[in-house]
This record gives structure tokens, C-alpha cells and sequence, in this order.
């Protein structure tokens, strides 16, 4: 799957978790360019995709996936089909 | 997993009922979605869904705010969704203000911390053991049994501190979390089991120290997170990772266990349990249907499956020596069942006496519990019922929802235990004297009304019961029945403000101030703690705030010794001016005329009156409340 479009339920479950339509979850969207996603908002989001794709990420690249398009490629790299 | 349809359609049902402004239905939806998925981002779609429609929660379902405040050393912001919803499940809407990390201790001692300033109803207090006893696992492993004592000690005294202290300077409910025993532990599960000092020793004497605490601040509660933890099991119950990489210190998994826990705990301290449990008896006393299987072939004793079914009995016969009352609701013939009481004694662990009311008829289910409630003077939302007809359960569902509803497992009995045990319903954190006489008491009540066929004129029978009120400080009540008859009591009820223990306390404590509660009796027995009075001196009046009465005891006249006795000891501090307020609500319109009953005239407060309340005045200097005649009263002189 490319970073040209967000799979659908990362989208679905990215727009409950940060509470906006699921057509705002664009790859662009990020930490920096949305302002309630802050870090709790970035944890709960990280808790939600651990959930709900039965995976853990490594703690020390949770900071570093502040982006729908890195989050959704380190899935990809997890092995979780989308 | 349940299927992504079936989620999705929960789903659609809640954002319906939100977009209908249908606050039963969002709730009910939110209620099926959670057992059916209780992933994260369902938890989130259901806080932002219901946070949608506060207005709708409050004005249809009576959904009460709570200023809440979250002191903490750990991460609590992932679990607040979680919290949010299961409080509304609960009918409570939170407006919550979280603590810094490193700040706990300043925020409960400092008068202009943030704490202070947000004024909250409700506090919790979750700290993680590196805040509360950070030195303990390293003292446990060295051994060193004086040195864990004193630690042990010195913890229990720097909380105590920091409650006492924020205690004094504010009425909010305040609930503190105790610790989970760690899994991994340098001593390891023999060690641990084995030596005196071991951690786990030294955190369970913790917890009973911190919980003991509680018992000595007004309005707080100990929360009790280790037996969750050992619920789930404690190895599971903290991520590691997360815990050391972000502070989190429930695994995610956990959180809808974790909030549903705290807001268990902390609704204690907001509203009164249950008091009336009505059980079935066909599959659900017993094993088996009486009128088809005879009293020799329904299932209960010793042997499986009646033991399942004696085990349910004894629960109930536990709940009952707390002053839970037991009642029978059933459709058979009353004879049969007296016979198979009689017939199968050796094999039930309750008898028909440990039932206060029968009501084995042939009538709608719903109709008996209506009448138990009028026999028994009690609100309908103190009422369980049990059944194992699912067809009974919803009809007295639709037809009572005030009453809570048990459907017993009748294909498997050994669950019933179980579930009731699940339900917060009879939950309380105090168990006063009076609800262990309360049983005795409804007894009593029965021989009252025998005689009250017998005796002629009401006066007469009145003067017969030989009745005795006894008033004295609200604080010797003792103070956790006053709070719990404020928490309880609707129908008399002229205010219905649910003051605190604190706020019992200031009043007791002001000038001119009153907190007196009667304490009554006649020759049938003890009714223990059943009225209160909070009255407060303005100017050269004396206004009282709240006045209260068990409904089990109205239609004695022991509202008016009550009055009588505020009403003498307001003239003996000086007061010119008795002062009443009535606010109506739902359902105290049964003491409406009170204070009208009692010669005093209705006005308009200077300024206008803004609120709902009625405001009345009696001159002191020119009349008196007159005591019934019929009542003997003590404690009258200070």
C-alpha cells in the first residue's frame, strides 16, 4: 500500500481517536500541523492502533511516528495488512 | 473480536440516538458496543458521542455533574475516555482537571494550588508506589523488619498529612488509590510467600494502613486497585514498556476494568445502595418449578445442582444481616410454598422468616413490587429484583425502571452469585447500626400496622406505640449515618441537599449553628437515627437548611418534635426568627405543607427570590412549635 492514501480503518479509528471526520485523515496530517494532537492524544493513539492490530511498537519509535503517513508505513513494515 | 459489522452497526445506533437527542438510547448503545468491543477507539467514539449530548444526559436522565480533579504521579490521560464513559454509564457526567506529575503534594497542601482554585466535588488521588513508599522495595529486599515497619509508618502519616490538610480547606469527595503488589520482585514468589518483611507483606500492610486512613476523613474512600489487579491477574495488569516508556501504569487492556472500578468506588460516596433485594423462587431460589416438581423435587441442599442454588440463598442471607431487606416475588400458591419451607428446611439456608414481605400471588410482577414499596414506605429505586424469566425481567424493566433488574442464569446456576456480586448496588463503605437493625425494624413495622387495625382513633393509637425521641449532635449519630440519611432521603425531604460530613461538621461548629439528628423508639422497637436538622444563624434569624425524615417513620408526629426541638434551641441561642425552606422536586411532595402544617407564613426574601425555594418565617418571639403530646422527648437540654 502506498503513502498516497490512508487505509481505511487507520482512518476510521485515527478520526475517533482525534475526534474530526475520517476525509481529515490525510498521510500529510500530523503532530505539528494539528493542534490537539499533543502527546497524551499521540499515546492514546498509539494504545488504539496497538489494540486494535494486535502489535507493539518499540517505545523508542513511538516519538518519532508523529505523521498518518509514518504511521501507517511502520504498520506496513510490522507486517499488518491494512 | 465481534464482527466489524456488528460493531459498526452499534455504532450507527449511537450516532442516531445522539442525532434524535435521545439520551437513553445513546447510553444503551454505548452500553452494548463496550461489551461488545472495548477497543480504545470505540472507548473514544463513545466519550466524544456522549459528551455530545450533556444536556440531554442531565434533563433526561437526571445525569449528575462532577467537578472531578485527578492528582497524580502517573500518566492518567490515555484512561480518561474510558473513565468519562463509564461514569456516564453510571449517570455521572465528569468534568475533569488533571495534576501535574511532580506536584501531588503541593496541590493538596498549598490553599492556592490549582487544586484549590478548580473547587472540586470530587478528587482522586492516584499515585504509583514510587511516590507513596518509593523506598520500600529495596528496604523489604535488605530484610531489614524495623526499618519496613517505620516506613510503613511514615507513609501512612505523610498521606495522612496531605488528607488532613486538604481536608480542612475543602468539602470535596475524596478517593485514594492504594497500591498494586508488584509481580517481579528480587525476593521471588518463595521468598515473597516466606519472609516476615517481604514486599508483598509490607504493600498489603500498606494498603490496610491507607484504608484505615480513609475511615478516619470525612468523605473519603479507599480504592482498592491491587484487588482489581489480582482480578486480572497482576503480571498482566501493568505493561512494562509502557509503564517505563510513557508512565502508564494499567496495560490498555485494563482500562475500561480500571475506570469502572473508580467510579464504583467513588459513587458510594454520592448515593445510598439499594435496600430491598426481591427474588423469584422457581429457578431461581431454588432449582426446578414447585408447582410441577413438588416440594421433594425442586433443586436445592447439598448436592449439585442444589448447592448452586443454596449458595445464592446464603448470599442472600449475608445481604440480609447487613439490613438488606429480603422480599419474595412470585407467582405460585402461597401454601405450596409455605409447605415447601417447611418440608425442605434442612436443605435452604433461609427460611420464610428471613423474608420482611411475601408477595406469592398470581399478579403482574411488576404490580407486587409496587405494593412492597407502598407496605415498606421505600422508593422504587431502592428495589432489585431477581428472575430468571427473561419475559418478567423486561416487563418490569419497561414497566419500573427505577428498579434494578438480575436476570439469574437458570441454565446455569452457579453463575448468580457471580453477577449480583458484579452489580454496584448494594455497595457501601459504611455499614452503620441502624442498617444492621433495619431488618428488626420492618418487622416491627408489621406489628405496628396489626395494632393500628386494632386501635380505634389515630391519636389513640399514636399514644399507644409509647414513642420516644431522642435528639442529639449530628456529629454522635454517628456522622456517617447523617450523611448517608442526607444522601438517602427523598420523600421527606425539604431540600434535598446532599450536605457532606464536612459540611455537617461547619454547620455543627458555626455559631447559632445546628446539626441535631432524633433518634426514635417505641415499644416495638428501635428505629434507630431517623431525622436530621442543619440550621445556620443569619442575622437575628436562625434558617434551617435541611430538615429530613425516614419515610418509615412519617405520620408519627416525630417531624413536628423535630421542628419543635430546632425550633427551641434556635430561641434559646437567641434567634427572633425561625426561617424554612422547601425546594420541590419529584418526589417530596408529601411534605410540601409542612411548615404551613406549623403556623408558618410564606414570604418573598429581601431581593427577590431567584431560585426554586419557598421561603417561610415564624416569629419565635410570639409562638412555638408544639411537640405531639404523644411523644416523650430527651436530650432536649444542652
Amino acid at each position: 500500500m502506498s503513502n498516497e492514501q490512508v487505509s481505511t480503518s487507520l482512518r476510521e479509528l485515527l478520526a475517533d481517536i482525534f475526534e474530526i471526520s475520517p476525509e481529515l485523515v490525510t498521510p500529510e496530517l500530523s503532530m505539528g500541523t494539528m493542534d490537539s494532537w499533543d502527546s497524551f492524544r499521540h499515546l492514546q493513539a498509539i494504545l488504539a492502533i496497538e489494540g486494535e492490530y494486535g502489535v507493539q511498537f518499540d517505545p523508542q519509535r513511538i516519538p518519532e511516528l508523529t505523521s498518518v503517513a509514518r504511521l501507517q508505513a511502520e504498520l506496513v513494515k510490522m507486517g499488518v495488512a491494512l | 473480536m465481534q464482527s466489524d459489522a456488528e460493531r459498526q452497526e452499534l455504532r450507527l445506533e449511537i450516532k442516531d440516538a445522539v442525532a434524535r437527542q435521545d439520551a437513553a438510547g445513546a447510553v444503551a448503545g454505548a452500553r452494548r458496543l463496550l461489551a461488545a468491543s472495548g477497543k480504545p477507539a470505540d472507548v473514544q467514539f463513545c466519550a466524544t458521542a456522549l459528551a455530545g449530548i450533556a444536556d440531554a444526559l442531565r434533563d433526561q436522565l437526571g445525569t449528575r455533574r462532577l467537578k472531578t480533579y485527578v492528582v497524580r504521579s502517573v500518566t492518567v490521560e490515555p484512561i480518561l475516555p474510558a473513565l468519562a464513559v463509564e461514569a456516564v454509564l453510571a449517570n455521572y457526567l465528569l468534568d475533569i482537571e488533571v495534576g501535574g506529575y511532580g506536584s501531588y503534594a503541593d496541590e493538596l497542601l498549598n490553599s492556592d494550588s490549582s487544586l484549590a482554585k478548580f473547587k472540586p466535588e470530587l478528587v482522586l488521588i492516584l499515585l504509583d508506589m514510587e511516590e507513596i513508599a518509593g523506598r520500600l522495595p529495596e528496604l523489604c529486599a535488605g530484610g531489614g523488619g524495623a526499618e519496613v515497619e517505620r516506613e510503613i509508618e511514615e507513609c501512612v502519616a505523610r498521606m495522612a498529612q496531605l488528607l488532613r490538610s486538604y481536608r480542612a480547606g475543602s468539602t470535596a469527595r475524596i478517593l485514594l488509590q492504594g497500591l498494586v503488589i508488584p509481580d517481579c520482585t528480587s525476593l521471588g514468589d518463595v521468598g515473597e510467600a516466606n519472609l516476615p518483611h517481604s514486599l508483598t507483606k509490607a504493600v498489603q500492610q500498606l494498603n490496610l494502613g491507607l484504608a484505615a486512613l480513609c475511615g478516619t476523613i470525612a468523605d473519603c474512600v479507599f480504592f482498592d486497585v491491587d484487588r482489581l489487579a489480582a482480578r486480572t491477574g497482576r503480571a498482566r495488569w501493568r505493561d512494562a514498556r509502557m509503564f517505563l516508556a510513557s508512565r502508564l501504569a494499567v496495560a490498555a487492556e485494563w482500562f475500561g476494568a480500571y475506570a469502572r472500578g473508580l467510579v464504583r468506588t467513588f459513587s458510594t460516596m454520592f448515593r445510598a445502595p439499594r435496600k430491598v433485594l426481591c427474588t423469584d423462587l422457581d429457578n431461581t431460589l431454588w432449582g426446578g418449578v414447585l408447582g410441577e416438581d413438588g416440594p421433594e423435587g425442586i433443586a436445592t441442599g447439598s448436592a449439585f445442582p442444589g448447592n448452586c442454588y443454596l449458595e445464592y440463598q446464603k448470599y442472600l442471607k449475608q445481604l440480609s444481616s447487613r439490613g438488606i431487606l429480603l422480599a419474595i416475588v412470585s407467582k405460585n400458591n402461597e401454601d405450596d410454598v409455605r409447605e415447601a419451607f417447611n418440608v425442605r428446611a434442612a436443605d435452604l439456608a433461609l427460611s420464610m422468616d428471613s423474608f420482611v414481605a411475601l408477595k406469592i400471588n398470581w399478579h403482574e410482577k411488576a404490580e407486587s413490587i409496587r405494593e412492597l414499596a407502598r407496605e415498606l414506605s421505600l422508593g422504587l429505586d431502592s428495589f432489585v429484583f431477581v428472575d430468571d424469566n427473561a419475559v418478567e425481567c423486561e416487563a418490569v424493566r419497561r414497566q419500573l425502571p427505577e428498579v434494578a433488574v438480575v436476570e439469574a442464569p437458570a441454565a446455569e446456576p452457579w453463575r448468580l452469585v457471580e453477577i449480583l456480586s458484579e452489580q454496584p448496588f448494594f455497595d457501601a463503605v459504611v455499614v452503620t447500626g441502624d442498617d444492621v437493625h433495619r431488618v428488626d425494624e420492618y418487622r416491627a413495622q408489621a406489628k405496628r400496622a396489626e395494632l393500628a387495625s386494632s386501635v380505634g382513633s389515630r391519636d389513640e393509637f399514636l399514644a399507644s406505640l409509647g414513642i420516644v425521641c431522642a435528639f442529639q449532635s449530628a456529629l454522635d449519630a454517628p456522622l456517617a449515618r447523617a450523611v448517608q440519611l442526607l444522601a438517602k432521603t427523598n420523600q421527606f425531604n425539604l431540600t434535598t441537599r446532599r450536605r457532606s460530613a464536612a459540611e455537617i461538621e461547619e454547620f455543627a461548629a458555626a455559631e447559632g449553628g445546628q446539626a441535631v439528628v432524633v433518634r426514635v423508639r417505641d415499644r416495638f422497637g428501635n428505629a434507630g437515627v431517623v431525622g436530621l436538622a442543619l440550621a445556620r444563624r443569619q442575622g437575628d434569624s436562625c434558617v434551617i437548611d435541611s430538615l429530613l425524615l425516614s419515610c418509615r417513620v412519617i405520620g408519627r408526629g416525630i417531624e413536628s418534635a423535630l421542628l419543635a426541638h430546632v425550633g427551641e434551641e434556635a430561641a434559646r441561642a437567641g434567634a427572633k426568627r425561625l426561617v424554612g425552606e422547601f425546594i420541590a422536586t419529584k418526589k417530596n411532595a408529601p411534605c410540601a405543607e409542612f411548615y404551613s402544617d406549623h403556623g408558618f407564613t410564606r414570604f418573598v426574601p429581601r431581593g427577590g427570590n431567584s431560585s426554586d425555594s419557598v421561603f417561610y418565617e415564624l416569629d419565635l418571639t410570639s409562638s412555638a412549635i408544639t411537640s405531639p403530646k404523644w411523644i416523650t422527648v430527651e436530650g432536649n437540654e444542652k
